[in-house]
């Protein structure tokens, strides 16, 4: 049970935003890459996601770029995790129809599972941008 | 992100094997049909279980398999990670890093939900999922008679 590194970059790429980007002044994907180390195609595809979930901004011409659409004390860590991931469930079956061939109420475990995703979600709903960005020492504000 | 089958197959089938069997061994055939699950693949991971302390094999007729120790004192982080090794959310994700932003990720999340969720399954006992299970199975036969 892993976090791909779609929902790793994405985390960094808005921390990123937050600190070298605000929406007067977009960032080029041409520079998170270069600081990230981080391929620009692939980043392409991320901030896409990113953008589709409203977390961040895109705007084209001469002072195009991205920026994020909110504060950064107000993006929780999740939201980026969901846009990016898909979803946090440890099992397919909390979130599609299960294909185990035994009915949902006299599944063992799954309760169980369901009592993990919600630690983890919890987890992650409790961290924001800009709690990321402090614990980096950047300073935003 | 997704548990792999081992660790998903298998916690099911031991709960079932641990609500059927009072102090007897439970054939491994029965616990694949009641959960429907293949007979091969759950010799497999009873394997795995056998090996790490969890259950024993009996051997003959009325064999199969037993829990080694009281199913309270078996707690589901050993039996995952007998199936599927230590859990960790991003396991690799800056460990030996020297970038800011992938420390503060791996202390302010990486490391917390590990944290938390290995406390979880500390404290969660084969034991307590057997009495869940239990208590599910009779409330599905009240309603069905109801």
């Amino acid at each position: 049970m892993k976090i791909s590194t779609k929902g790793r970059y994405a985390l960094e790429i808005a921390v990123d935003l937050a600190m070298h980007a605000d929406c007067d002044h977009r960032e080029s994907l041409k520079n998170i890459a270069r600081r990230r180390g981080l391929s620009e195609k692939y980043l392409e595809r991320i901030v896409k996601m990113l953008y589709s979930a409203g977390i961040v901004s895109s705007a084209r011409g001469v002072r195009g770029g991205y920026c994020l659409a909110k504060d950064a004390r107000e993006i929780t860590l999740l939201e980026i995790l969901e846009a990016s991931e898909g979803e946090l469930a440890p099992v397919p079956c909390l979130t599609h129809r299960p294909d185990c061939g035994i009915e949902c109420d006299r599944c063992p475990t799954r309760e169980m599972w369901g009592d993990m995703w919600q630690i983890i979600k919890k987890a992650a709903g409790e961290v924001t941008v800009a709690d990321v960005c402090t614990k980096s020492r950047f300073n935003l504000y | 992100m997704k548990l792999s089958t081992k660790g998903r197959y298998g916690l099911r089938a031991l709960v079932d094997l641990a609500a059927n069997e009072e102090g007897e061994a439970v054939s491994l055939a029965r616990t694949a049909q009641r959960q429907k699950l293949s007979l091969n693949y759950l010799e497999q991971v009873f394997g795995m279980l056998r090996r790490a302390g969890i259950v024993v094999s009996v051997k003959g007729s009325g064999g199969g398999f037993r829990l080694k120790r009281d199913m309270d004192d078996i707690t589901v982080k050993e039996i995952l990670e007998a199936l599927e090794g230590k859990f960790s959310i991003a396991e690799d994700a800056g460990e030996d890093t020297q970038d800011p932003v992938q420390n503060a990720l791996r202390d302010l999340l990486w490391d917390e939900i590990d944290r938390r969720v290995n406390q979880f399954l500390q404290e969660k006992t084969l034991g307590s999922l057997v009495r869940e299970y239990r208590e599910n199975l009779e409330t599905g036969t009240i309603m069905y008679y109801i």
